[in-house]
């Protein structure tokens, strides 16, 4: 059975009915289906996981806690909702529960303004300048990804996770909604906001400078 | 036709495909005959291209692929 080719879906289609055996587990077969379906999210799994942990070591060690969580909880996935997003939500529930309980640094939401100037200085020192006024693209293309990386990176968890599950993984609202566990107009205005503040930090003060409001969703 | 106000307040939901497709397409004639709404649109899609693209870059070390495929098979 090779992944990626839709087979899972097909099967639950055709079997849906049968699909839980009375002891509650899903037959061999299908068990199988997901297991080789589920391999095939762990670039996307391992990308979120290293932006979420900042680290590329943490991510291996939190997608594999991920997996080994999934596998031992399969039997409670239904057949015919999304894996991938049951997969993220696992990830999301680790990463909160285990990884961010041992780690040093409780990450809260006043630290971010400390962290955004660090970004501008980051920027300042790698020839970006942020008070330039020259047109916003050439700004823009002028950026290295260890810019954007460490303006993603010193967002806050909860709006890092929002804006990697929509923009990175193209995840819709409400299945955002669903792997936080957080109402959609929540997800909505962490968006904005995670948005906002990240053009911020990546273009310096030119957006700001532009006279358009900031309040939708907020 | 819808006011720029209005259409900003759409920004991210057009970006993001969460309009019906009635407000989706009023958004769109918008933006066609309004060049500073569609240069801010522009500007937003590229910024968040921009991170798409840095982090998508990203793939599994071959050692933790190996690691879960033998946790997906046990
Ligand atoms: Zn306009």
């Amino acid at each position: 059975m090779r992944p990626g080719t839709g087979l899972v879906d097909g099967l639950f289609k055709r079997k849906e009915p049968n699909l839980v055996t009375e002891n509650g587990r899903h037959p061999e077969a299908v068990r199988q289906c997901l297991q080789q379906e589920a391999l095939t999210y762990i670039d996307s799994l391992y990308r979120t996981a290293v932006r979420m942990t900042r680290n590329p070591s943490d991510a291996e060690d939190l997608v594999q806690e991920t997996y080994l969580r999934a596998l031992r909880s399969l039997d409670r996935f239904k057949p015919g909702t999304n894996l991938r997003a049951w997969l993220f939500k696992i990830m999301t529930n680790a990463f909160i529960n285990e990884y961010r309980k041992r780690t040093r640094q409780p990450r809260n939401q006043s630290l971010d303004n400390v962290e955004e100037y660090y970004v501008y200085a980051h920027l300042i020192d790698s020839g970006v300048q942020p008070e330039s006024r020259g047109p916003e693209e050439e700004v823009l293309a002028s950026l290295t990804d260890d810019n954007v990386v460490a303006a993603l990176e010193s967002l806050s968890d909860e709006f890092r996770q929002v804006v990697l599950l929509a923009d990175v993984e193209g995840f819709a609202y409400r299945e955002i909604a669903d792997i936080l566990d957080i109402p959609i107009g929540t997800v909505m205005s962490r968006l904005h906001r995670s948005r906002r503040r990240l053009q911020r930090m990546l273009t310096g003060s030119l957006v700001e400078a532009q006279p358009y409001g900031d309040s939708a969703h907020e | 036709m819808s006011n720029c106000s209005e259409t900003l307040e759409r920004l991210y939901e057009y970006i993001d495909r969460e309009l019906s497709n009635e407000e989706q397409a009023e958004v769109q004639r918008h933006l066609d005959d309004c060049p500073p709404c569609r240069d801010r649109f522009k500007f937003e899609e590229n910024v968040l291209r921009q991170v798409r693209r840095c982090c998508r870059d990203v793939s599994a070390p071959p050692s933790l692929v190996e690691k879960v495929r033998r946790i997906c098979n046990q």
